[in-house]
């Protein structure tokens, strides 16, 4: 699929393979680039709002994600009978599946993503933790490959020492882990992971690793092609996490120790280059004073992927869809320059009151903020009813500044800004409100332990602050 | 998230020529119920008029088809199917649709040139095939769920269609 540069979309046609605001996101680039986009979709999607954008739409199944958005079959069949020639899978359903996008290669489509076999490779995450150790890259203290009796557990268990954190070796995205801190919960813990595992993921792997109580969760955004480049789009910190749940995210990450950022970086670009990775991916790391340690690959576009596009001015989408087609990198590493800082806040349709439920509804009232440098990605409006069968994402609050208080006071003026109501339509919104006016988060000083607790019902809806 | 139900070329080989065991296991009960209605189609299709009763069950896959005796001499479906229409206006506007299982390519007959699975006005009985929807090379029966008379069929032959589109119209009714 290599294309002389210049002349031309790198696609004609390409298929968006998901719903909600990524699919929106994805459909706005491509208009761009004067890609013919064709938007697949559920019948509770039908009146999405990337489905009236887009040039074509499809409807491929029922709700139920197994039978739409993660139903192969479907989707191909769309991307053929519409004429598609690259198919976009955005984050999430098949995103990270290296099966899916070897179906698509099969089927002459370009999957706009890494190759399947480092999907594959990296989608093992007791695998890639082995990998990137080889690579160079800083691990926790773990076993190599994963435990499956009890008999090694315990040793093992052992010598990594309390608390540890039992991970599926199939899960990943904060899914498929438990914390242990006592030594009674070891077994059972253990236990019921592999149970779940095996039942949720199809392969009942897990692994152990130390768990890092007060650490920064901080990840590090690489883009790379077919020609061996591979670059670094800064860092991402992401540590206000509820339920290993992002909330809140910003580049560049806050107070961290003199050459940190530095280091992150370069680990990424030689964890990238030893697996052969190309397109857009994430290397997310712990980090704890002086100390770092890998954690796992996200072999996809992210969620938070607008703050890295706010300070760097590159739209990484479209950067996506190039390298798939075989286009080099526009830029070298040295002109990548982050300027200024950017925070995303995730708005989520969930009732802060009733343990963060998702909270199905008709949006009665919708109105985003706006103003000087504020970016919002939604595919919310009046009338859109959110459905109960997929996440709760409702917007993402994106803002830029030239330094950090200025962005923390923007992000407070957006979030108040924002008007959301409906029958029963209950958000995060105030909760976020509440983060940016945390001392601990204002200070930057936070890990992911900053939203401990808001997790009660009795507890307030927001942290004190 | 890796949810895959897509198999290799050769795995979709063995399941055309494989056992049925082999394909209900794979399948699971629903994609085994629709190779069971599709081969009670055929059974119900040797009869030249529709049957009183059929069932299809999934357990150790059994098939039967119950004829009433053939004095009263049942309309035969394809002309006589129109008349019988005529006479029986009482459930006036129901209408059952038929819609699509799956995106794909609809086909009004087994393969081109052959005789349309139904045409307006032909009385079908529930499990029988009304149409193909064929999705990555693999033939998907589209089926009616209700016994009655085809009203209309408003998905072209050869034409893309969407899951949940509208392909064949019944009026539910007969085989008491």
């Amino acid at each position: 699929m290599t294309q002389a540069g210049g002349a031309g979309p790198p696609f004609e046609t390409v298929l968006v393979a998901n719903r909600g605001e990524i699919a929106l996101r994805v459909v706005r680039t491509c208009r761009e680039m004067g890609i013919r986009t064709v938007v697949v979709y559920s019948t509770a999607d039908r009146d999405s709002a990337a489905v009236r954008l887009a040039d074509e739409a499809v409807q491929i199944g029922p709700p139920a994600p197994r039978q739409s958005y993660l139903y192969p079959p479907a989707i191909i069949e769309a991307a053929v009978s519409t004429g598609a020639q690259a198919v976009h899978p955005g984050y999430g359903f098949l995103s990270e599946s290296p099966d899916f996008a070897e179906i698509c290669a099969r089927h002459g489509l370009t999957f706009i993503g890494p190759p399947p076999e480092v999907m594959a490779r990296l989608g093992d995450k007791a695998l890639a933790r082995r990998l990137m150790a080889d690579a160079g890259l800083p691990v926790l203290p773990g076993t190599r490959d994963p435990v499956s009796t009890v008999a090694e557990l315990v040793p093992a268990a052992r010598r990594i020492g309390l608390p540890l954190i039992v991970k599926a070796s199939a899960g990943g995205g904060g899914r498929g882990m438990a914390v242990v801190r006592t030594w009674e919960e070891l077994v059972p813990v253990f236990r019921a992971m592999r149970a779940t595992a095996r039942s949720v993921f199809g392969d009942p792997g897990v692994y152990l690793e130390r768990f890092w109580e007060r650490a920064k969760h901080v990840e590090v955004q690489v883009l790379a092609d077919e020609h061996g480049a591979v670059l670094h789009l800064g860092e991402r910190d992401c540590s206000v996490q509820r339920r290993h749940q992002k909330l809140v995210e910003e580049t560049p990450a806050p107070r961290l120790a003199e050459g940190m950022a530095r280091r992150l970086a370069e680990y990424a670009v030689a964890g990238a280059k030893s697996v052969g990775y190309t397109g857009a991916g994430t290397f997310e790391f712990l980090v704890d004073e002086e100390e770092a340690a890998f954690i796992e690959v996200n072999s996809r576009l992210q969620v938070e992927h607008p703050v890295t596009e706010m300070v760097t001015g590159i739209d990484l989408v479209r950067e996506q869809i190039r390298v798939a087609s075989g286009l080099p990198l526009p830029v070298g590493q040295e002109e990548v320059r982050p300027r200024g800082v950017a925070l995303e806040c995730r708005v989520n349709a969930e009732d802060p009151e009733r343990r963060f439920a998702p909270c199905p509804g008709e949006l009665a009232e919708f109105v985003p903020p706006g103003g000087p440098f504020v970016r919002v990605d939604t595919h919310g409006y009046p009338g859109w009813r959110i459905s109960p069968d997929y996440d709760s994402l409702l917007a993402k609050v994106v803002v830029w500044a030239p330094e950090r208080e200025q962005a923390l006071a923007r992000m407070e003026r957006a979030l108040a800004e924002f008007r959301i109501g409906g029958e029963g339509v209950r958000t995060t919104r105030d909760l976020l409100r509440g983060v940016m006016g945390h001392p601990v988060f204002r200070a930057g000083t936070h890990t992911t332990s900053l939203l401990d607790g808001t997790d009660e019902p009795a507890g307030g809806t927001a942290p004190a602050g | 998230m890796t949810e895959t139900r897509v198999e290799s070329a050769d795995e979709q080989r063995a399941v055309e020529l494989g056992s049925l065991e082999a394909e209900m296991t794979r399948l699971g009960a629903e994609g085994a119920m629709e190779i069971l209605c599709r081969s009670l189609s055929g059974v119900v299709g040797l009869a030249p008029f529709p049957p009183a009763r059929a069932s299809a069950r999934f357990g150790c896959a059994s098939i039967e088809v119950e004829w009433a005796s053939p004095e009263p001499a049942p309309a035969a479906p394809a002309a006589g199917a129109a008349a019988a229409v005529e006479e029986e206006e009482p459930e006036a506007e129901e209408r059952h649709e038929v819609r699509a299982p799956l995106v794909g390519t609809f086909y009004r007959a087994q393969e081109p040139g052959a005789k349309p699975f139904v045409e307006v006005g032909d009385a079908v009985v529930a499990g029988q095939q009304v149409g193909i929807v064929e999705a990555m090379k693999l033939m998907n029966p589209v089926v009616a769920e209700v016994s009655g008379w085809v009203t209309d069929v408003v998905a072209g032959d050869g034409e893309r269609v969407e899951f949940g589109q509208p392909l064949v119209f019944l009026r539910p009714g007969g085989q008491e």
